[in-house]
């Protein structure tokens, strides 16, 4: 077992290399297609050209762009991706600051979207069974055709607006300092025990949760259900079956365990939609994550900070599909024997 | 996103020559979805098109006069503004008309450009195979390490802002929706026996690609157009909520999103109306293709009826 998860792993991560140094460079080469010069709201407005100069020369944006590329790939490996032009501070801890923010943020959307769509999943598939599928299908679609932003407005206006119940903005309640042991707020505030701290950030984190679940359970429903379908026809149904298994029994026991291997491929493959999500749901909600530092960073054209979120958001999707791997693995026994 | 649900279901197998055509439209008309999704579709665009005629102002008029004017049945409302008005005394029915305008070119240039693209590197590398394929497969798995939303935005950084570049961000992001899902199919297609009969026949790879080919894929290309339209109208809406797609006289849903966001605590309404254009329009473009996946597909016909 565990040397199939780690010939897994390695394998995964020396496919990794070339597609990070590939995409940091495709990445490199379109932020300096830019057409307006990044530099020039750092100028106060009485520089010379000289100034303007020298500036450039400083940051290092005066050499040929492969020089350049060549230049960050190498500070990159020493784990120093630049200085952010907006926030005049070094790009690497300000990422890892905002990092356990957007991953608390992605898994509790994910957690709750499987809260939603497991029983959503197994109710579309009860439904297509007895032949009532169509109002079923409509609402999937209709919940299809509602991204996380939407949701997210909607929902603010719901709990934050109209019934004020829920806080829909920033990640803690006011004057609550986090402790920064893991960085993830909702474990943080349980460590040290401060248990009305931690409610807040539970309330904090429910409706961007929540906006990010809704946005992703449709696709999961969808999954679900047409695994379940095509496990309706297999021969262990038929034998739960005769050995006079209920229904509800067959489904959730023997069923919903073979469909779990094509839904968490799918997770997988569609995890880059979730951080997408995610990234939209921090900015409405002001939430202080890494999609929140990427839309401040675009908007002020702060291209080391765009390049390194760049990174970090490959160096993500990658870990996803070295877990799904490994998932996959363990959870299917046919894969064991390797 | 629906791409890549519909890869684990089986690959439509139309018929090779349009000669089904007449049955296929028979079945398209069955499917309650094709009509319900094709009619709002029709809707959006008529007004779209007709927006200088239809709409009651124009779209940037600001009245004063009239600011936040709640929609006409509720008190205070004004039946010259039928849907109310937003913060700057805007009339949000017509802003919403015209912004109809931005969201269709958007999902329709977009959608017809990725499918353009993704399809004829899936064709290539579907029907040639080897190296070619090989080649274009890693891109598509190097495009997809990236979450697409990061991706366009990092693109519009590159290429500035403008209805075009935000185009052209969603055909370079979402090319590969594409060219996954019609490759798998290109390939099944490609080992058929009519396909290797033209082959003997001594046609040429364009010929064989052209003819042969392309009219099997051609009812999962009509699906993935028109849910692409969807993906396209909220990739516009996002980018221009956030401020990075058109300048300010541009009316856009995702503009009229933003506006009604800081009135929200008192005009609900301003709000309201874009979110249900915007919902409303995907549901189209996504109930159509669905009805036409399922319309062509026997194997799902056969399932649903």
């Amino acid at each position: 077992m565990f040397q199939v998860i780690s010939a897994i792993v390695l394998r995964r991560l020396l496919l990794a290399i070339p597609t990070l140094l590939l995409l940091s460079l495709v990445v490199f080469v379109v932020l300096r297609m830019l057409p307006v010069d990044p530099l020039a709201m750092l100028l106060p407005a009485s520089a010379t050209p000289a100034d303007a100069a020298a500036l450039r020369a400083q940051l290092g944006f005066d050499k040929p762009v492969p020089q350049q590329f060549l230049i960050w790939l190498w500070q990159a490996l020493n784990g120093n991706l630049g200085l952010s032009i907006n926030f005049r501070q070094p790009v690497a801890p300000l990422m890892l600051s905002a990092l356990p923010a957007t991953l608390e943020l992605t898994l509790a959307g994910l957690l709750l979207a499987l809260l939603i769509s497991v029983p959503g999943g197994v109710l579309a598939y009860v439904l297509y069974q007895r032949r009532r599928e169509t109002a079923a299908d409509l609402a999937v679609a209709l919940m299809q055709s509602i991204p996380s932003f939407l949701w997210s407005l909607l929902l603010i206006l719901a709990f934050g607006v109209l019934w004020p119940v829920l806080p829909f903005s920033g990640r803690v309640g006011e004057g609550v300092v986090l402790p920064g042991i893991t960085g993830f707020a909702v474990v943080d505030l349980l460590l040290v025990g401060r248990f009305d701290a931690w409610l807040t950030a539970l309330s904090h984190l429910l409706l961007p949760a929540l906006a990010l679940a809704l946005g992703f359970a449709p696709l999961v429903i969808r999954v679900l259900r047409s695994s379940l379908i095509d496990a309706a026809t297999e021969p262990y149904v038929e034998a739960a079956r005769l050995r006079g298994l209920s229904e509800a029994r067959i489904v959730w026991r023997h069923m919903l365990k073979n469909a779990a291997l094509p839904t968490i491929t799918m997770i997988g493959v569609q995890f880059g939609f979730l951080f997408g999500g995610a990234l939209l749901v921090e900015m409405i909600f002001g939430f202080p994550g890494v999609g929140n530092l990427m839309v401040q960073a675009v908007k002020g054209n702060d291209l080391p900070l765009i390049q390194g979120i760049a990174l970090i958001f490959c160096v993500l999707m990658l870990a996803i599909t070295v877990i799904v791997d490994v998932l996959y693995a363990v959870l299917n026994p046919r894969l064991r024997t390797l | 996103m629906t791409a890549t649900a519909m890869t684990s279901s089986p690959a439509p197998t139309a018929a090779p020559s349009f000669a089904l055509t007449r049955s296929a439209l028979r079945q398209l008309g069955r499917q309650p979805r094709v009509w319900v999704g094709g009619g709002i579709l029709l809707a959006v665009l008529l007004l779209a098109v007709l927006a200088p005629w239809v709409a009651p102002h124009d779209p940037l008029e600001q009245d004063l006069l009239h600011m936040l004017t709640p929609p006409m049945w509720a008190p205070g409302g004004d039946a010259a503004f039928p849907l109310g008005t937003d913060g700057l005394g805007r009339c949000v029915l017509s802003r919403a008309i015209y912004g109809a305008r931005v969201a269709l070119t958007v999902a329709i240039v977009a959608a017809l450009g990725s499918m353009l693209l993704g399809s004829t590197l899936a064709m290539l590398g579907g029907y040639f195979g080897g190296v070619v394929d090989r080649g274009i497969g890693y891109v598509v798995d190097l495009w997809m390490s990236f979450p697409p939303v990061v991706l366009s935005l990092i693109l519009l950084v590159g290429l500035g802002t403008g209805v075009d570049k935000v185009i052209l961000a969603v055909v370079l992001v979402d090319w590969t929706r594409f060219c996954r899902v019609i490759r798998a199919d290109v390939l099944v297609t490609r080992r058929r026996d009519y396909v290797l009969a033209a082959q003997l026949l001594g046609f040429g790879h364009l010929r064989t690609m052209l003819r042969e080919v392309l009219p099997a894929v051609v009812p999962l290309m009509i699906t993935l157009f028109s849910i692409e339209m969807g993906i396209a109208i909220v990739v516009e809406a996002t980018l221009s909520f956030i401020g990075l797609s058109v300048p300010a006289q541009v009316t856009t849903w995702g503009q009229m999103l933003a506006d009604g966001r800081s009135d929200m605590q008192s005009a609900a309404w301003v709000m309201l109306v874009p979110v249900a254009c915007i919902i409303v329009t995907v549901l189209g473009c996504n109930l159509f293709g669905d009805g036409i996946r399922v319309a062509l597909d026997p194997r799902l016909r056969l399932r649903s009826e």
